[in-house]
């Protein structure tokens, strides 16, 4: 336990002295952070749909409202649109009628006006735009005051009162909503964004991992340390402390984001609370199994790194490990709006993928005490399991240098000498 | 402290490296591994070390299962290996902790090995920017800086030029006169006739010749006389040997300054040198052979390498 201590402690020591490590974290921390004040400095209320101080004082708000409306052009061939219901169902929108095509085609290639709509009949018309947006909705916009249009028309031509009718047909309702489980549509984006985290600390990490074992082979300096301590305590001690590192790397950007964010809360009009403003019992399961499952990997990756003598030949053992890392990452971010499915419950107790699928479930499915206690535990021995195994291949190259060892052989060897 | 090594076999794959090495060596002793590349030797200290397991054959501590990491031993391997981007004082620390020191201990202990070997300027340094004879030198403080009992020492003067190898062969005289139990191989004969009041030759995985060397010297002399002559060439000398002598000696070797020669049967030194004062040969050296460790080595492994 001593000699763990000494080597977690001197691998700790680098990771700090570490100049990129130092300066990416602080960086990365003040970027994000920089990001989230941004509100403060710059008038971002056409972005966020707040409004700022300033802007509730200033005098020519109106004219500034004006300024900031949408274009749009109306070529009514058919007679049928109303300009008040236009005016409604738009309200960003200024519209000029025009009556002919080229000012059309002239004035959106010129981007003088942001999108044209010419009406050919009740039932046809065309949408002129220059880029189309991937989340344009001005044609079933459109298509709504089309509609309201003609049954305003239809309802004065038969003496019929208009806003009654449409109260009738399209009444609005009040809705009270009380989730009394979990809601996944405000889960969602951050259980997305904490699946890619956990993913890309593995990948990064790991295979920092990796680099600093076949270091030690590369260097010559494994033999040393195979004869003056236990493979245990070097892989462990060199795991667990760039577990610390990276825990503190992104406890730090993560912590400066969070804390930023809560800041500039009511600027950002609540705006980014899907993402920012996760639930403590969220935070404490990705916390155990994300840990977890980092653990997990990051002895393996050592274990891959003892297997070759060169860093360029990482990628040929650790291939296979992060084909397991990127499919249970893709399975996972696409089963997320299947969190109870059939798939997410067999992975939510593998140690390869409990991670995140059973992170997931707790944050947006339906789970029981028993089963996250069942999957954290195989998750446990199983992050004994790969840290005793990976001490041991640790081990088992330590001379054997020259071309890398397949992965089977090096388990084959150690049957054999077991 | 007695080491003892017993029987050793190592075996990679199917074929079998060490043939049942055995040797012994005590505390305030060194013991000189000598054998030709590939014979054995850096195999047996590895398996002394337990990088290697061997297929049979034990190693004693005063009686008992030797365990390294119950020792405190200092160990240089043939591959010379710290971390190039870390500095000097750093890892010498490191791996004193490692070998149980306090950090105090340790800090102590790297300065002193650091100062000894002349190399103190460099302990804030990265051990990449400093010259291979350097390099070598802050290797043999790490080594040393647990003040081991044990120093095992595998080709401890290869790459370090003239004066390098006096300090390094300075300390290592030290380590045996204070009582350390001290094992090395070299290349250098002369290296090892100076420190080894026993060697072990191996050749081939077998052990060809062991026992203390004054014993060893003492017996490869035995019956052998050197002799050179002012007016004749040592081949001259040996064709007049040979022709008048026949009855007494035979020639053993010709080296550059003078003949070594073995007396035949019964035949005595007294009897030579009559027979020497009786010929017309104006002699320049005659007296008793000493042989070196190169020609007792060369005599035993083979070629000289």
């Amino acid at each position: 336990m001593k000699k763990f201590l000494v080597v977690l402690q001197y691998e700790l020591k680098e990771y700090v002295r570490n100049k990129s490590f130092v300066i990416t974290t602080l960086l990365f921390a003040i970027l994000g952070s920089a990001a989230l004040f941004l509100p403060r400095v710059i008038d971002m209320s056409g972005f966020l749909g707040t409004q700022t101080p300033s802007q509730e004082e200033a005098p020519d708000q109106s004219q500034s409202e004006e300024a900031d409306k949408e274009t749009m052009l109306l070529y009514d061939q058919a007679g049928v649109m109303d300009s008040e219901v236009l005016d409604a169902v738009f309200p960003d929108a200024q519209w000029e009628s025009v009556t002919d095509m080229e000012t059309i085609t002239s004035r959106i290639e010129k981007q003088e006006a942001d999108a044209a709509f010419v009406v050919k009949s009740e039932k046809e018309y065309d949408y002129y735009v220059f880029n189309k947006g991937m989340y344009d909705q001005d044609k079933s916009l459109f298509e709504t005051a089309l509609g309201m249009s003609l049954r305003k028309a239809y309802c004065e031509a038969n003496g019929l009162d208009f806003t009654q009718l449409e109260s009738k047909v399209y009444p609005s309702f009040t809705a009270n909503e009380q989730v009394l489980g979990k809601d996944t549509t405000s889960n969602y984006w951050y259980c997305y964004i904490l699946v890619i985290l956990v993913f890309m600390l593995i990948v990064f990490y790991g295979q920092m991992i990796a680099v600093a074992v076949t270091n030690e082979k590369s260097n010559r300096s494994i033999e040393v340390l195979v004869t003056t301590t236990t493979p245990n305590s070097l892989l462990f001690g060199k795991v667990i402390a760039g577990a610390i590192a990276s825990l503190c790397q992104v406890g730090i950007i993560l912590g400066a984001v969070l804390l930023s964010y809560q800041a500039n809360r009511s600027l950002w009009g609540g705006m980014l609370d899907m993402v920012f403003n996760i639930p403590a019992e969220v935070l404490i399961s990705f916390a155990f199994f994300g840990l977890g499952g980092y653990l997990f990997y990051a002895f393996l990756y050592g274990a891959m790194g003892a297997l070759v003598s060169k860093t360029e030949d990482i990628s040929k053992s650790s291939g296979g490990l992060m084909m397991v890392v990127m499919i249970v990452y893709f399975i996972a971010l696409l089963q997320l709006t299947n969190v109870d499915g059939i798939a997410m419950k067999v992975l939510s107790f593998l140690p390869i993928s409990s991670y995140s699928a059973m992170f997931v479930r707790i944050a947006m499915g339906t789970v029981n005490t028993w089963e996250i206690i069942v999957s954290f535990v195989i998750l446990v021995a199983s992050i004994f399991g790969a840290g005793i195994l990976g001490a041991k291949i640790y081990r088992m190259g330590t001379l054997r240098y020259g071309n890398p060892i397949k992965l089977t052989a090096a388990l084959k060897d150690l049957k054999k000498s077991e | 402290m007695k080491l003892e090594v017993k029987e050793l076999r190592k075996s990679f794959g199917d074929t079998e490296i060490l043939h049942g090495v055995s040797f012994a060596v005590e505390s305030g002793r060194a013991l000189g591994l000598l054998g030709r590349n590939g014979a054995g030797k850096t195999t047996t200290m590895r398996i002394i070390m337990d990088v290697f397991r061997p297929n049979s054959g034990e190693i004693l501590i005063d009686g008992n299962n030797f365990v390294p990491s119950r020792f405190k031993i200092g160990y240089l391997p043939e591959e010379r290996g710290l971390y190039p981007k870390r500095t000097v004082i750093d890892q010498m620390m490191y791996l004193a902790r490692l070998r149980g020191l306090s950090t105090a201990q340790a800090r102590a202990g790297a300065k002193k090995w650091l100062k000894r070997l002349e190399v103190e300027e460099y302990e804030n340094r990265k051990l990449e920017t400093l010259s291979k004879g350097n390099q070598q030198k802050v290797q043999m403080a790490a080594t040393l800086v647990c003040d081991p009992d044990i120093v095992i020492l595998d080709e401890p003067f290869s790459g370090l030029d003239p004066v390098n190898s006096q300090i390094l062969k300075d300390v290592v005289s030290e380590l045996i006169a204070d009582g350390r139990l001290v094992i090395f191989s070299s290349h250098q004969m002369s290296y090892v006739e100076e420190f080894c009041d026993n060697i072990a030759i191996i050749n081939h995985g077998e052990v060809v010749l062991s026992g203390y060397l004054k014993d060893i010297k003492k017996d490869y002399g035995k019956d052998r006389l050197i002799l050179s002559a002012e007016n004749y060439t040592l081949t001259k000398l040996r064709e007049k040997l040979a022709d008048s002598m026949a009855d007494l000696v035979e020639l053993d070797r010709q080296k550059k300054e003078f003949l070594v020669l073995r007396l035949k049967g019964k035949a005595t030194k007294s009897q030579l040198l009559d027979r020497l004062m009786a010929s017309d040969i104006d002699i320049e050296h005659f007296g008793i052979y000493e042989p070196s460790l190169n020609d007792i080595f060369v005599a035993k492994v083979g070629e000289e390498e």
